[in-house]
């Protein structure tokens, strides 16, 4: 007989309860759920008991604050309820750190986890994206009304406004003649024979610690150093006075040269007596003026008097005068107009025409509000930026580069160097800034759990 | 009627007067005189083949007297030393292959060769033995040993002239003659109906009742034997020859029981019957079940909160208990609620059980001390043919029983009493035969049946084949129609078994309508509505071919649960669903024969021809107006719908249920049942749980023409809910 | 479950979340904030949602344990486990901001891509899977009885064997051979059954001709050439049930790679389900 296949011989082969019995399939989703669930609690528990919360973490800690990496409650602070977004407040972050406002007439002051955000790796925290500097600035409205400021800054490549510096069309305050056209031609006459200046001689990098503090800024090296008359141009603008003396006057105030040259004088005549007598200068007769005597017999003030006003004469009218403004009061004038004897016989007339000189108002940062790091663009040559001194015949001229040389580097995208605001600017208010001795032991800092501060006692013991 | 004129003949010397026609066996016998026979019995056709009772006429040769007339003036001399000496060889030629002592001869002594051959002083026989014969032991009732045969022809004559059977005849010629069944079929796998006929004129251990030979009617509860006397005794065998009781003294066995012990059992499977003589016993069945599931109250809190989730808290069915009794073996039905009732001395039951086999359908507990008559279907049949008993069989029926069937039948609910105690007294009883028709389709309607016994099938031929609309057990009915006489037969019904009829008349229920005119109204109305719904059947069966599904039987279903294969996961969350919604047994099985890309689930296909509802002892396997068949609480757990279903769709499961704790009355303690269980549809759910239940949308409770209609030619129509 | 036209309303309603979604993020995110997205209420939107996603699809497997309960038909679950799974991948790649941050969120975003992954392998699988399963194996059964099948199959070879021995075959002296085969004519079927098919079926250790159907075709061809046409049926029989042995075990195969796929993505998505549980809670605290 062949096999058959009817319904009711199939299903009386299967026992009707199979469906209950344990079956492989299931068994083993079972069991390796079981397994998963284990592992996963197993995981945790170590981590849990040995206290290690950075399994938790969204992830690696910047280097500054890696040492925490196990005490979430450092910064994220719980007290502030269960529900809240933000858990790491602002007092959390100036436990240990000072982090001024920015402008009192800001209308927010953003938190700082929503520029400083942590758990990216190892970065630098102050490294802050643009977007939280356009998040004002892009649209900038202060609180006291209208803003003298640019309103809409969106990137440095885009609508940053020109320097303030340029952009005000003033000219530069200073009151120091100075001809960078003149001085950067060939064939000068140094000290020492023929000389070609170049910016370096005279434009140094400077690197000090009252520097960045008065700056405010981190940069070593940051700035220009000034320019001054020892150092860049004593060596050729010399400061003699009278062809007896090998010695300059000091590159002084005026009152300081009046007393170092009437010294001079006086130490002179008195040790050379004879020259009290003064012969008369033929070629120095003048024409249709009486001729003087042959020679005069002076008094040794008389002798300093009259040699001091003939250097100082120079000095101010000529030496002086060469780089600088000199105010001369108005009396001062008339008494120039005096004869000689009569300037002589009165020192006081002569110590009242002593000139002012101006304020020199050289421009120790053209750039008040943010920071330029010289160090860092050594490698570009100092015309290729500022390309106008080398024609500058005016020291008026405001030789700082504007934003387009810098926007030829500095622009966003690839093989462009970077234009962040962090780079040149800073939020924090460096002005306001305090240093102190924070108040944490270094027991408290490697703890797990977060003391408040006012838990903590003084830093030491505890 | 007038004398015909008596024939005198001589026997043995004396002279006798018989009537004509009378055989010189019965003449001798009227007169006192024994003939030795073998192949003759009383009450059937003598056939002359033993030859056991020559006698001598005064002819050449000897004649058989059991067919042989007797004439005027015939001498018979019934006993010689010819004659003598002819029996003696005979028998000793039969002894030859008789494998003494035969089955009967072994354990009731009475095999009748064997006594005549020791009467004869026949020992061991001079002549060899041929080879033996195989036994047939495949019947379940009787044993076949055709080594005891000796053709006599009783049993060919007890199967075909007495029972209409026509199962057994001669086959083979010569000496390698054999009875056979059909065509030499083994005796269980043939036609016959176990009625014991055979077995009861079997002579020889040939055909030996099997129970005999085992321990059925065995000696417990004070039985014994009655004697013939004490039966012939009885109203109820009264005119019953006492030859037959004598030949079946152990088919009958009277039984004593005290108070409180057990008769029978509710699902045993059985072979008899009982007759009470004295006293009175309670039939019940176990506690009912909604819808065979896991009795409530002891269940937690927690179950009873997800039974409200599952919405079983609603499983109320619209037409629950349209039965209120549950019909079962014996004359009276049990009442739904309170299914116990009370038998008394003259009843019968067991009949269903004695004459079909069928499982018993209820618990018979002896209420006083009690004696009974258990018998054999043998007995039984001879019983029934007993006119007191018909008429006392009868009268209980009509009493205890009619009221509550009539009540039964929607038409007949509300009608007063008045009318139900005049129809009560006009209905017929009529039985039937197995396979013989009741009724024909598109006969003149004239009459209305309800069933009080056995299975009447009810079948509609249409163009696709015949379609069995139901079974009809016990308090069933039909041919409503026909009482309005208006209309043929919408459909053949036929006896399944040897049924019994309650049938009310055409004319004589019109006759008693104008008498009471008000309720022929409401009966039109339930008739016009049975017409449009036959009508709308007709439609739908006869629109598809229907030949593509006839191989794998999904005709026969009106309801299938089919998977989809390409989205089947294979992951049981439809067995897991049913179970949850069934108390942990499973309804359904992922498992059968494929169609298309469709595994059709073994679940219920609520058939046409619910092949299932046959036999049920206690009718609780039913179908409901809407398709599904259903389970009833109240199953015994025979497991014969388990057998009948082609399908292997419905299973036994063990249950607990609360039953009557026997040793503390009015207490009730869990006991393990046995019960059927199969789909229900999940008809208290929106959609069925399978359904809901899968996650691939793979299974679909489906009407197969419509949904299968695009491969089989009708327009299809997906997922007819079951064609509700 | 497949993916097919009934699924275009929650393909529609997926889009259009997920497209809101990257709206949301890409308004909110060109501030760039530097800090964990997560943490912002936006982001924190993204990760309740995608983890509400993660929870609903992990309930299915609650689901599935109480499938009478009337919460919602098994297939809108499905549909739901898939759609909004899937979503809940981007929801979360959003709310991290595309970051994989500590370890903690760097395992839960690896167990979610290999959860997603794995559901997409598996979905995937069940559009071909079921098909190919139904096409190959005709005689298929129920997967966790295939044991029992297969020892039905075993006794019902030794029956079928048994009875091919008892059979008579009438002696034909005219016939070929039929001295050859004399009494015993079963014997080469009960040889080749000794040899070949009970090792089979008993899954001895060791390659078998019958594991692959053309060679087994062979050998029972062969066979047949030895016996009478009497035994044909048996032969008939034995070779129909090496072949149900085949394929009830090319089923278990099949239907292992069908649903190996669970043994992935189910023990990882719970465990997916206890991380994020995790971190929600550390992160909500901190």
């Amino acid at each position: 007989m062949p096999r058959t296949r009817t319904t009711k011989k199939l299903a009386q082969r299967i026992d009707l309860n199979y469906f209950r019995e344990a079956r492989p399939l299931r068994q083993w989703k079972f069991r390796l759920t079981l397994a998963a669930l284990a592992l996963v609690l197993a995981w945790i528990g170590w981590h849990a008991a040995r206290r290690d919360n950075a399994v938790y973490s969204a992830g690696k800690l910047s280097a500054a604050h890696a040492v925490f990496s196990n005490r979430c409650s450092a910064c994220h602070v719980t007290a502030g309820g269960l529900f809240l977004v933000r858990k790491v407040s602002d007092h959390a972050c100036l436990d240990c750190h000072d982090g001024p406002i920015h402008r009192a007439s800001q209308t927010f002051t953003p938190s700082c986890a929503s520029c400083h955000a942590d758990h990216r790796g190892a970065i630098h925290l102050a490294e802050v994206s643009d977007a939280r500097c356009t998040q004002c600035h892009a649209n900038l409205q202060t609180r006291t009304g209208p803003s003298h400021l640019v309103t809409h800054i969106e990137s440095f490549a885009s609508d940053h406004p020109e320097f303030a510096v340029l952009r005000s069309e003033e000219s530069d305050p200073t009151t120091i003649r100075f001809n960078h056209a003149l001085h950067m031609q060939p064939n000068l006459t140094g000290p020492s024979g023929r000389v070609q200046l170049v910016c370096g001689d005279c434009h140094r990098l400077v690197s000090n610690a009252s520097a960045e503090i008065v700056l405010g800024q981190h940069a070593a090296g940051a700035g220009m150093a000034e320019a001054t008359y020892a150092a860049n141009c004593a060596s050729c603008h010399t400061l003699q006075f009278d062809k007896r003396f090998a010695e300059q006057v000091p590159h002084d105030t005026p009152e300081r040269i009046h007393a170092f040259v009437v010294a001079k004088f006086q130490t002179y005549i008195a040790a050379h007596p004879a020259e009290l007598r003064e012969l008369r200068q033929p070629n120095r007769d003048l024409p249709r003026r009486p001729v003087p005597a042959d020679y005069r017999l002076l008094t040794p003030p008389e002798w300093v008097a009259e040699h001091t006003g003939e250097a100082e004469d120079l000095l101010w009218r000529k030496t002086c005068k060469e780089c600088h403004a000199l105010n001369f009061a108005e009396g001062q004038s008339q008494a120039s107009a005096a004869p000689l004897d009569t300037r002589l016989t009165n020192l006081a007339m002569l110590n009242t025409e002593l000139p002012s000189v101006a304020p020199s108002n050289i421009t120790l940062r053209y750039f008040p509000l943010a920071k330029f790091d010289h160090a860092q663009h050594q490698l570009v040559t100092c015309e290729s930026c500022h390309a106008g001194a080398r024609t500058s015949q005016q020291s008026s001229d405001i030789l700082v580069p504007g934003i387009k040389t810098c926007r030829q580097c500095h622009r966003q995208g690839p093989q462009a160097a970077e234009a962040r605001c962090f780079e040149c600017h800073t939020y924090h208010d460096p002005t306001l800034r305090k240093f102190g001795p924070g108040h944490s032991s270094i027991e408290d800092l490697l703890s797990v759990v977060r003391r408040a501060p006012a838990e903590r006692g003084t830093g030491a013991g505890d | 009627m007038s004398a015909a004129p008596l024939i005198e003949l001589t026997i043995d010397g004396r002279k006798v007067a018989v009537a004509p026609g009378t055989t010189v066996f019965d003449a001798a016998r009227i007169n006192g005189i024994a003939i030795p026979t073998l192949c003759h019995q009383q009450n059937e056709t003598p056939v002359g083949v033993c030859r056991m009772c020559v006698v001598d006429v005064g002819a050449r040769v000897f004649a058989a007297s059991c067919v042989r007339p007797a004439e005027a003036g015939m001498v018979v001399t019934t006993c010689s030393e010819r004659i003598e000496s002819a029996r003696h060889t005979l028998l000793e030629l039969l002894m030859a292959d008789h494998p003494s002592p035969c089955a009967r001869q072994q354990h009731s002594g009475d095999c009748e060769l064997e006594t005549l051959a020791r009467a004869a002083g026949i020992g061991a026989s001079r002549f060899p033995r041929r080879a033996p014969r195989p036994q047939d032991d495949s019947s379940p009732a009787i044993a076949v040993a055709h080594d005891a045969c000796i053709l006599c022809d009783r049993c060919i004559r007890g199967c075909g002239d007495i029972r209409n059977n026509f199962v057994l005849a001669r086959m083979g010629k010569g000496g390698a003659t054999d009875i056979a069944f059909d065509a030499a079929a083994p005796m269980g796998e043939s036609t016959c109906v176990s009625c014991g006929e055979c077995m009861v004129s079997c002579p020889t251990g040939a055909l030996t009742n099997k129970f005999v030979v085992s321990t059925a009617l065995g000696a417990e509860h004070g039985a014994q034997s009655a004697t013939t006397e004490e039966l012939l005794a009885l109203p109820v065998f009264h005119n019953v020859s006492g030859t037959f009781l004598e030949l079946n003294k152990n088919a009958v066995i009277k039984r004593r029981y005290r108070k409180g012990e057990i008769v029978c059992r509710e699902g045993d499977f059985g072979s008899t019957a009982f007759y009470i003589l004295e006293g009175k016993v309670s039939v019940s069945i176990s506690s009912p079940m909604a819808h065979v599931k896991t009795s409530g109250g002891e269940r937690g809190f927690l179950s009873r909160l997800s039974s409200l989730l599952v919405g079983r808290a609603n499983d109320h069915r619209a037409e629950d208990v349209t039965r209120r009794s549950i019909p079962i073996d014996a004359p009276v039905d049990l009442d739904y609620n309170h299914p116990v009732a009370e038998l008394g001395p003259g009843e019968l039951f067991g009949e269903m059980t004695c004459m079909n086999f069928y499982p018993r359908s209820a618990t018979v507990r002896a209420e006083t001390d009690c004696a009974v008559l258990e018998m054999l279907r043998n007995v039984l049949d001879t019983m029934r043919k007993n006119k007191t008993l018909r008429a006392q069989l009868d009268r209980t029926y009509r009493q205890r029983a009619l009221e509550d069937h009539l009540r039964n039948v929607p038409l007949f609910r509300a009608l007063d009493q008045e009318f139900l105690d005049r129809l009560r007294e006009r209905v017929e009883l009529a039985s039937f035969a197995p396979g013989q028709l009741i009724c024909r389709q598109g006969e003149p309607a004239d009459s209305f049946y309800l069933v009080r016994l056995g299975f009447v099938k009810v079948s509609e031929r249409h163009a696709g084949g015949e379609l069995v609309l139901a079974y009809l057990s016990r308090g069933d009915y039909f041919g409503e129609i026909g009482l309005l006489g208006e209309g043929a037969r919408t459909a053949t019904c036929t006896a399944l078994d040897h049924a019994e009829v309650v049938r009310i008349p055409g004319e004589e229920f019109r006759a008693m309508l104008d008498r009471f005119p008000s309720v022929r109204g409401g009966l039109e109305a339930v008739a016009q509505e049975r017409q449009q719904a036959n009508h709308e059947r007709m439609a739908v069966l006869g629109s598809v071919p229907l030949e593509s599904f006839l191989a794998q039987g999904l005709m026969e279903a009106q309801s299938l649960l089919v998977l989809d294969l390409e989205r089947c996961t294979r992951c049981d969350a439809c067995v897991n669903a049913c179970a949850d919604a069934h108390d942990g047994v499973t309804r359904l099985i992922r498992e059968g024969l494929r169609f298309d890309k469709y595994l059709v689930a073994t679940s219920c296909r609520q058939c046409r021809d619910p092949l299932c509802m046959v036999g049920c002892p206690v009718g609780s396997i039913r179908r409901r107006s809407s398709l599904e068949v259903i389970i009833e609480d109240w199953c015994i757990g025979c497991g014969l719908c388990a057998q009948n279903c082609p399908y292997g769709n419905i299973n036994l499961h063990p249950f607990t249920v609360q039953a009557d704790d026997p040793d503390h009355p009015g207490r009730k303690r869990a006991v393990v049942r046995k019960k059927a269980t199969s789909c229900d549809l999940c008809t208290n759910q929106a959609e069925p749980s399978c359904v809901y239940a899968c996650p691939h949308d793979a299974a679909h409770r489906v009407e197969p023409r419509q949904f299968f209609g695009s491969l089989v030619g009708a327009p299809a129509q997906r997922d007819a809910k079951g064609a509700k | 479950m497949r993916i097919d036209r009934t699924h275009t309303g929650w393909l529609v309603a997926s889009c259009a979340l997920l497209g809101a979604a990257c709206v949301l993020y890409a308004l909110a995110r060109p501030t760039a904030s530097p800090e964990p997205m997560g943490g912002t209420p936006l982001g924190l939107a993204f990760g309740i949602t995608g983890f509400a996603f993660m929870i609903f699809a992990a309930l299915l497997g609650a689901r599935k344990r109480v499938p009478v309960w009337r919460l919602g038909r098994a297939q809108t679950w499905m549909r739901g486990h898939l759609w909004l799974g899937l979503l809940s991948l981007p929801l979360i790649l959003l709310h991290a901001g595309f970051r994989a941050g500590g370890p903690l969120t760097t395992a839960l975003l690896w167990l979610l891509i290999i959860v997603v992954a794995s559901g997409l392998f598996g979905a995937a699988l069940q559009h071909f899977m079921p098909a190919t399963m139904t096409r190959q194996v005709p005689l298929e059964t129920i997967y966790e009885e295939i044991d029992h099948v297969r020892a039905q199959l075993r006794a019902e070879a030794a029956e079928r064997i048994a009875r091919a021995k008892t059979i008579v075959v009438p002696e034909n002296p005219d016939e070929e051979g039929a001295a050859a085969r004399g009494a015993e004519p079963a014997a080469p079927l009960a040889a080749f059954y000794e040899r070949e098919i009970r090792p089979y079926l008993d899954h001895a250790p060791g390659p078998s001709v019958l594991a692959d159907r053309a060679q087994a075709e062979r050998a029972f061809a062969g066979v047949r050439l030895l016996l009478p046409p009497e035994l044909r049926d048996a032969v008939d029989d034995l070779e129909n049930i090496c072949e149900e042995e085949r394929q009830l075990a090319r089923q278990a195969r099949l239907h292992r790679w069908l649903h190996g796929w669970l043994l992935v993505h189910v023990p990882l998505s719970i465990a997916l389900i206890l991380l994020g549980a995790v971190h929600a809670v550390v992160a909500l605290r901190y």
